[in-house]
């Protein structure tokens, strides 16, 4: 009789793992006409963002209105320069400008053409906004939009009226590539993710003074060892993006990497402003404070930072009641889960020199079967406002096919997801393939690819598959953390 | 009640052989690979951010030569591939090797199965001060690129001659491009 058990065992297993192979186990594939998921978080208003792959979102309040200015990447191979149907011309994709005033009825101002190019090779992926009554040298009555045009470079735009913004200036010659930049408003301190001719590396730091937007200033050349021009041996990951915390913070968080060997760097502002500036390694070592570096397996999409983070737990204890963390966001790159885990990571960087990565977040794949779903699974980018309704409460992160998530980081040791929302996908909404025995499979699945909150608490996510703009608001105990009404 | 439960293990067990024998098949082949001289030894490095790949020891190439050959998927960039020599500074794995190696000359363009991209010459900085030569090769397909990097003693055009002879076999050639996604 133990024998027949142990037979019946064996072939109960047998029988669940060939259902499993064969793919018997439920996959939540998106349909057309079906709801999007969510808890906690309700959407609000849309845009079709004229179907165009959508990267950064950045909300800017201006006068009495909300606007959105949305970065694009480039087009598909079936529709190159999608056609604006306020031109009637087709358009290599670039900004998106949408007043988002009423969040429930979003209306599209403006597309401005970026460069032309496919997928990560076109469009205008990047955008900052800042107030010329802000900048030191600004006009006070221009609204200045940086934004970054691939390899063409870095271009400003005064989009006071947003419906017809006028060029500015443009910034860089010969780039390699431009990528995720960063604006202090109060200094006009930028930080352009350039790939500068002679570096060895697509993405590093040029570091210019905007504050006169009109009269670009150049400072410095900035990046890790070895990726300077006539170093030689291994080259560090290239940069993804900084954060400042400006002067009163006196930090630049740098972000390496995206899916592999990421490092962020912590770097003194001051000394990188006012350091020697000629890219040896020497000078190049200056600035820096201490760097954290990460597995092979994580990159350093985002790192945001978040000071002087009062801990809960720690309330009572003699010392280090406050912790300086910084949200370490990593990007998948790989369709249906072809490369290790991309997730958020939390670094207490409290002792500076010593940063330590004390927690992480992902989305559970088994609660949606995300890997089967197509695209992208795994997280890309946080909201980068730092905004009061959110800001060291409740972060944003934009996860593919998974939506966006809402983790409530109070006690940053313990994050937790206290809500999401899948956006529901559409006819626009574009396929997604791996290679399978030689030929391609495809599914289509929704790719959340960044999200930005605006200061009223509405939560805006873009989606790479050419889906469009969601705007959400937060609901039921979410919103109870928040504080909104 | 017996006979059957019998047969039911005999089954399972036939079919767990199968499934060993069929694994066995997949693998890479732990000897010899297409090439005369060339013999696969075990991936000799630790993990890191890319899976390892497939290492190859020559005795009979005149001196010792090891070349060690690995896909990257999602690497590269889709539209130019690896388009100049900083490219195959970044992704040819010389740092395997030596964390101190500096190019000879500019590298050149070359073609592997098919797939186009650049080869650079290399010095390698050895522990205990020996030097060897080193030949960074990258070609891409679609947005992945195939890395290899072969080293030795030897001179570099006799590196580079004898690792673009073994990638070109037929064996090689085929694994390359099944490793990229078989497209």
């Amino acid at each position: 009789m133990p024998r027949v058990a142990v037979a019946l065992c064996f072939a109960v297993s047998f029988l669940i793992y060939f259902l499993d192979v064969a793919g018997v186990a439920a996959a939540q594939q998106q349909v057309i006409g079906a709801p999007p998921e969510a808890s906690n978080m309700r959407l609000v208003g849309y845009n079709d963002l004229q179907a165009r792959s959508a990267y950064q979102p950045t909300i800017h309040h201006q006068g009495d209105r909300w606007i959105a200015y949305i970065g694009h990447h480039g087009g598909t191979d079936a529709v190159p320069d999608p056609v604006n149907p306020m031109t009637g011309k087709a358009e290599p994709n670039g900004t998106s400008i949408v007043d988002v005033t009423d969040p429930a009825h979003p209306k599209y101002l403006h597309h401005i053409p970026g460069q032309e190019g496919k997928y990560e090779s076109g469009g205008a992926q990047m955008v900052r906004v800042c107030d010329g009554k802000t900048l030191p040298k600004g006009d006070p009555n221009a609204v200045y939009m940086l934004r970054a045009v691939g390899s063409e470079g870095h271009e400003i735009w005064n989009v006071a009226d947003p419906a017809n913004p006028v060029l500015v200036t443009h910034i860089g010659e010969g780039l390699k590539d431009t990528h995720k930049n960063w604006w202090e408003c109060d200094t006009g301190i930028a930080y352009l993710v350039s790939g500068a001719p002679g570096w060895r590396v697509r993405r590093m730091t040029q570091v210019y003074d905007l504050s006169d937007p009109a009269h670009p200033a150049k400072i410095r050349d900035f990046g890790l060892v070895g990726q300077e021009p006539g170093s030689t041996g291994p080259v560090p990951t290239e940069l993804h993006g900084p954060i400042s915390t400006g002067p009163q913070g006196n930090r630049v968080y740098f972000g390496y990497g995206t899916d592999k060997g990421g490092i962020m760097q912590i770097v003194d502002r001051d000394k990188l402003l006012h350091g020697p500036k000629e890219p040896t390694p020497e000078n190049l070592r200056y600035p820096e404070i201490s760097r954290l570096t990460m597995s092979a397996f994580n990159g350093a999409h985002t790192t945001f930072p978040m000071p002087g983070l009062p801990i809960g737990e720690f309330a009572h204890d003699k010392d280090g009641q406050r912790r300086d963390v910084v949200m370490i966001v990593d990007e998948a790159i790989q369709n249906e889960c072809g490369e290790p885990r991309q997730m958020v990571w939390f670094a207490d960087v409290t002792t500076e020199t010593r940063p330590m990565m004390i927690s992480s977040y992902t989305v559970r794949e088994a609660s949606g079967n995300f890997c089967e779903r197509g695209g992208r699974f795994g997280s890309h980018s946080s909201n980068e406002s730092m905004a009061p309704v959110y800001y060291r409460k409740l972060a944003f992160i934009a996860f593919f096919n998974a939506g966006v998530r809402a983790l409530d980081i109070r006690d940053p040791y313990h994050p937790r997801e206290i809500g999401y929302f899948i956006p529901s996908i559409t006819p626009a909404t574009d396929k997604r393939c791996v290679t399978v025995e030689g030929g391609e499979r495809c599914k289509v699945a929704i790719q959340t690819n960044n999200v930005e909150t605006d200061d009223r608490g509405y939560i805006y996510a873009v989606d790479r598959a050419n889906t469009g703009l969601h705007i959400l608001e937060l609901t039921g105990e979410a919103r109870a953390i928040a504080g909104l009404p | 009640m017996r006979r059957f439960s019998a047969i039911v293990i005999a089954v399972l067990a036939f079919g767990a052989l199968s499934g060993v024998a069929a694994y066995q098949k997949m693998r890479p082949q732990a000897a010899s690979a297409g090439g005369d001289h060339w013999q696969e030894v075990a991936w000799p490095y630790p993990r890191d951010g890319w899976p390892a790949g497939r290492a190859f020891r020559c005795d009979d190439c005149g001196n010792d030569i090891e070349l060690y050959v690995r896909p990257k998927i999602g690497f590269c960039n889709c539209d130019t591939g690896v388009a100049d020599d900083d490219e195959v500074d970044r992704v040819a794995d010389l740092d395997l090797i030596s964390e101190r190696y500096a190019p000879l000359a500019p590298g050149k363009v070359i073609r592997v199965a098919d797939m186009s991209g650049r080869s650079r010459a290399y010095d390698l900085d050895m522990a205990g001060g020996v030097r060897h030569r080193a030949v960074g090769i990258a070609v891409s397909h679609r947005c992945d690129v195939l890395v290899a990097v072969v080293q030795g003693r030897a001179r570099t055009d006799e590196l580079q001659h004898a690792a673009l002879q073994f990638l070109q076999t037929g064996e090689m050639k085929h694994w390359m491009m099944a490793a990229l996604g078989g497209g």
